[in-house]
């Protein structure tokens, strides 16, 4: 069995930059063979992570942290922003039902995504940042 | 890396089929959504995204698509993906998409649907 690798980078507030990170994982994923299917999965979780820390990250320390640290077995990804936080318990679980036919925002999904298809989602906010963790199995 | 977001759409029968290319992000989202209503005013009524060549998505990109299927729902009209990623599949279904919108494995596939469904 290959050994885990790890990547660690600072993503500053521009448009698409989680792109940045997906390339990073890609590159892991492949160096230790993943399939296909996860690294799809994983990527939509990497980037609903690094989206929702940017859109909450505020103005005043514009960046993201993210760390991946992936085995053949399991990735771990970690996102950080500095932003003032928020609480994820006050965040409604979206309902398609809900969103369709209303004139509210269709949005608000990503919480929901990354729960939903991740193994382990965790989420602590507080007014220093967001920080979110999770972990995929990837066999 | 992902290539840039790009577009292209074609009417058969009456028929709309957006191919898309690269991420879908929100302008991609916005994009998809724009063009798909130069064609509604103009009365087309079934929708065929193939998103095959859109490896990378988010969820506030595939929001928009929630407003070309409630549109096309108060015209009795249908949205149908084609191509999909089994990871972008997944996230459409668990946005709950396919409830109101169906899934095919090819253009042809979801065209050949529409003739089926009248």
């Amino acid at each position: 069995m290959k050994e885990g690798v790890s990547l660690k980078i600072t993503l500053p507030k521009i448009p698409d930059i989680e792109l940045v990170a997906i390339e990073g994982l890609e590159r892991l994923a492949h160096h230790l063979g993943i399939a296909e299917e996860k690294i799809g999965e994983a990527r939509i979780l990497v980037t609903e992570a690094i989206i929702n820390a940017l859109e909450h990250s505020g103005e005043s320390a514009p960046s993201v942290r993210v760390e991946f640290t992936m085995t053949t077995e399991e990735l771990a990804i970690f996102v950080r922003d500095y932003g003032k936080g928020f609480d994820p318990e006050s965040v409604e679980d979206p309902d398609i039902l809900t969103k369709l036919g209303t004139k509210g925002k269709k949005r608000g999904w990503g919480l929901n995504v990354m729960r939903s298809m991740s193994d382990d989602f965790q989420i602590e906010s507080n007014k220093n940042g967001t920080k979110i963790t999770i972990k995929k199995l990837l066999r | 890396m992902e290539q840039p977001f790009s577009l292209a759409s074609e009417v058969r029968d009456n028929r709309l089929i957006i191919t898309t290319s690269g991420y879908v992000n929100n302008v991609g989202g916005e994009t998809i959504a724009r063009e798909f209503n130069k064609h509604f005013e103009g009365g087309t009524k079934h929708v065929v995204i193939n998103l095959g060549q859109s490896k990378v998505v988010n969820s506030v990109g595939m929001s928009f698509l929630i407003e070309i299927i409630e549109k096309l729902q108060d015209v009795d009209g249908k949205l149908v993906f084609t191509d999909l990623d089994p990871a972008v599949e997944k996230m459409l279904a668990i946005m709950g998409l396919f409830q109101f919108a169906g899934k095919e494995k090819s253009v042809e596939d979801a065209l050949a649907s529409f003739s089926s469904a009248g």
